[in-house]
């Protein structure tokens, strides 16, 4: 009995999340023909899983009580050298996928490393990164078009297996080892260990600094996966095509319940608020809204759950 | 004269009943001393009375008058001055903004003028008579006992009606104790209302004038000081009674040292310490505040590594992390709970898990029945009243959670317990059933390095205790050397009566 109102209060935003998601796509369907069907769905769940999966790296970074503000470059740098690279030709993929991975680790050791070993704070080391990506990648790329990504990736990113995106299954996949992660996994803990007060995670033999610096790698792992995927999906890579990343894989966090201070949180609270994010912006031109309120929507949606959340469900 | 009458007051948390209908009556002119277990609801009792909670129930006057508390402001108006246990002092502020937080003399422009705030404060502290804080200090910089004493002194500075000590000897040393002893009698003959909550019961007896005893949110008993003595007090608030506080010693512990520090140094704090703890004893540490005792641990802990020798077992070992030192079978209970000890917003068993996460993993997946089967043993052995295990270690009672860190450290089946100060706060049935377990678990070889700034505790519990002043340890006391007497002599550098002196090592 106690344990389960425990663990409804310590789930609450969690579950809101979810109910506004379902509310949101109920309400839309009423007003929206054609907007239930299964064909729809299924495009605004492949366009929900690149948040979802930037999300992912954001939510571990975040419950280890930092950010990753990096995100977009990553995202952008892993689709743009990938295109660039494969010239369209799929056989080029065997070398270039593990020099993106590795790249993608890199850029997560140097984020993490910056923050545990040099003590920049995660805002400044973060976006410093993100600078260096970009400006990297107009170097490289002189600004110019790169060609088209191979088909396999376009496959991969637009396909379906029995009716399934694969995209989709990628997702599920991926979340499925963040649930794993952070639910059954000595490294989970420690994470929440780590966010909620690393002093004492560091007394009680926590080694938080490794904790930290993997959060980073996961988190650039997660955007360059994105990247990949969002290659295939609009079928090339242009410059700047990261940049909505960065406000709505903060907010995807947030809006699933997770604390910004970390400790709190967890990524099924995020899929939630991908799934809300998308829904908001299939929702702009049903309503006949300019794009760029967009954003003034989104700033909503977090004060709301936000707000929701902090109303203490069945008393104190 | 005026009374503060508190009536049949409530307070639910979920499904817990901090107060149940809870009386209490006390006078001007009085220091009133409040008792009871662990989880009893005298805090949150406390926290009513401040304004920090609202209650369900019951009424609170003053002078006849209903009092309507409903925030920290209304308390202060009230004239309701109040020590928290867990403290509510502002870490990143200064000692001097801490102490006139919301009430900074203003200069022209309504700007606060700092270096008047930080003359009024200094004159605050040194009217109170604390010295060696400060006014300038940033209070996360200082021990906690320092942080303890701005926190009385925040209290005491309005000159409040009612003066509200939550267990604020806790973290003091015996000195500091005194000190705060005559600031509550002070007060109190001023015509205030004191309010006085501890775990020890000989201060009790030293300054109170009544006492009210809750148990599990009811007032089961209230009197004059002198027509409850201490057995009956203890049944009142355990509702059985405890035979003996202090169990016996062993009556020889074995020469075999486990660890060895030798010129242990650190800055000015540790001025090179030699020491021998054997297998099976119980080695106190006292001395007055601030003499390096928590430097010491720390460095054994490998929480402050610092230079010179360490030796587990005759092994040289380094410890240069807690992580190090737990993997050699070293572990530390903290000074500070709150900051140090728990994660206050995860469950008590992600805190009890925490050392031994990995431990109890297999390729990185936690076990999590042969988690739950260690965390139910450990919290039954240290009677952790909690309900669930999957409740928040912040939602504890003080004391609760003190077991909680205890817990931390036993679990990790340590061969070395360095506990600095573990049964602050803890109540007197569950010390005796520390202290027991203490005692057993030497007799199956444990070494344990014993901080108190108890003194009773440290002469009772200890087979011998090192006495720290400067840095050094100043002389090591035992057998029917070990009194509180010489433990105070040596804290101030004084000498033993000569006849004595010899069997000191
Ligand atoms: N925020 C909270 N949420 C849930 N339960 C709480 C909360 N605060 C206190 N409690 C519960 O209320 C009860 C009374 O706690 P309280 O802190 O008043 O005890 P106490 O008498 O001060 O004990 P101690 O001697 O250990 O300080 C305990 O069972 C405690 O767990
Ligand atoms: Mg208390």
């Amino acid at each position: 009995m106690t344990d389960r109102r425990q663990w409804l209060r310590r789930n609450q935003a969690t579950l809101l999340a979810y109910a506004m998601a379902i509310a949101l796509f109920l309400v839309t369907s009423a007003f929206a023909h054609g907007f239930a069907t299964w064909n729809h769905t299924r495009v605004l769940l492949v366009q929900a899983c690149f948040i979802g999966i930037v999300g992912l790296g954001q939510t571990f970074v975040i419950l280890g009580g930092g950010v990753d503000l990096s995100v977009p470059w990553m995202l952008n740098a892993t689709a743009t050298l990938l295109t660039l690279w494969c010239h369209g030709q799929a056989a080029n993929l065997v070398w270039v996928l593990p020099v993106l991975l590795a790249m993608a680790v890199i850029v997560g050791l140097v984020n993490g490393l910056g923050v545990t070993l040099l003590g920049v704070s995660p805002i400044i080391m973060t976006l410093g990164v993100n600078g260096v990506l970009q400006g990297a990648l107009l170097l490289i790329t002189n600004g110019g078009q790169s060609p088209t990504a191979p088909h396999a990736i376009q496959q991969l990113a637009t396909g379906n297996v029995a009716g399934i995106p694969i995209a989709l299954l990628v997702w599920a996949a991926v979340a499925l080892i963040a649930w794993l992660l952070l639910s059954k996994m000595s490294l989970g803990r420690q994470l929440y260990a780590t966010g909620t007060n690393a002093r004492v995670a560091y007394l009680s033999g926590v080694r938080v600094g490794r904790v930290t610096v993997l959060s980073y790698v996961i988190s650039a792992l997660a955007s360059a996966l994105a990247g990949v995927l969002l290659a295939g999906y609009v079928g090339e890579a242009y410059l700047g095509m990261g940049d909505v990343y960065l406000f709505s894989s903060v907010a995807a966090v947030v809006i699933g319940g997770a604390s910004i201070l970390g400790g709190r949180g967890h990524y099924v609270g995020t899929v939630a608020g991908a799934l809300i994010l998308t829904l908001l912006a299939a929702l702009l031109p049903i309503l006949n809204l300019n794009p760029a309120a967009l954003q003034v929507v989104y700033g909503f949606a977090i004060l709301l759950t936000v707000g929701l959340a902090s109303l203490r469900l069945g008393g104190t | 004269m005026s009374v503060l009458r508190i009536t049949d007051l409530r307070k639910r948390y979920g499904a817990v009943h901090a107060l149940d209908g809870a009386s209490l009556e006390a006078r001007s002119g009085e220091v009133h001393a409040l008792l009871g277990e662990n989880g009893a609801g005298k805090s949150t009792l406390i926290k009513i009375l401040s304004g920090a909670v609202r209650h369900d129930g019951g009424s609170i006057a003053l002078d006849d008058r209903e009092l309507r508390i409903r925030s920290p402001r209304d308390a202060v108006r009230a004239g309701i001055g109040t020590a928290f246990q867990e403290l509510s002092l502002i870490p990143d502020l200064t000692v001097a903004q801490n102490l006139f937080f919301g009430r900074e003399p203003l200069g022209r422009l309504r700007g606060v003028r700092r270096g008047r705030l930080e003359q009024e404060a200094a004159a605050l502290l040194e009217q109170l008579g604390i010295e060696r804080i400060a006014a300038t200090a940033l209070v996360r910089t200082l021990p906690i006992a320092q942080r303890q004493l701005v926190e009385i002194a925040k209290a005491a500075a309005r000159r409040p009606r009612v003066l509200i000590l939550d267990e604020a000897t806790s973290a003091l040393s015996p000195a500091e104790g005194t000190w705060l002893l005559e600031l509550a009698r002070r007060t109190a003959r001023e015509g205030a209302i004191v309010i006085f909550i501890s775990h020890r019961l000989a201060e009790i007896r030293d300054v109170a004038d009544r006492m009210t005893v809750f148990r599990a949110g009811v007032d089961v008993g209230a009197g004059a000081i002198d027509q409850i003595d201490d057995d009956e007090a203890v049944r009142l608030m355990l509702g059985r009674r405890v035979e003996r506080l202090y169990p016996p010693r062993r009556e020889a512990v074995g020469e075999e040292v486990v660890l060895a520090a030798r010129g242990l140094t650190l800055g000015t704090r540790l001025a090179g310490v030699d020491l021998d703890l054997r297998r099976g004893e119980i080695l106190g540490v006292g001395g007055l505040q601030g003499q390096g005792q928590r430097e010491l641990f720390n460095a054994l802990a490998g929480a402050t590594p610092a230079r010179g020798r360490i030796e587990l077992e005759g092994r040289e070992i380094h410890p240069t992390s807690p992580r190090r030192a737990l993997a050699e079978g070293i572990a530390l209970v903290p000074e500070d709970r709150q900051r140090e000890g728990l994660l206050l917003d995860l469950s008590i068993r992600d805190n009890i898990a925490l050392p031994v996460i990995e431990r109890i993993s297999r390729a990185g997946f936690v076990d999590a029945r042969a988690e739950t089967r260690m965390v139910a043993e450990v919290a039954e052995r240290l009677q952790i009243t909690a309900g669930s295990w999957a409740r928040e270690a912040g939602s504890l009672s003080g004391g609760n959670q003190q077991k909680v860190v205890l817990a931390k450290t036993l679990v990790s089946g340590a061969r070395v317990l360095l506990l600095y100060d573990a049964t602050r706060g803890v109540d007197v049935g569950t010390k005796s059933e520390i202290f027991t377990l203490l005692r057993e678990l030497a007799g199956s070889g444990m070494a344990t390095l014993f901080y108190s700034t108890d003194l009773q505790e440290l002469t009772n519990v200890c087979d011998r205790v090192a006495v720290m002043a400067d840095g050094r340890i100043g002389g090591i006391l035992a057998g029917p050397q070990l009194t509180e007497e010489n433990v105070l002599r040596l804290s101030v550098g004084g000498s033993l009566p000569p006849v004595a002196a010899e069997a000191v090592r």
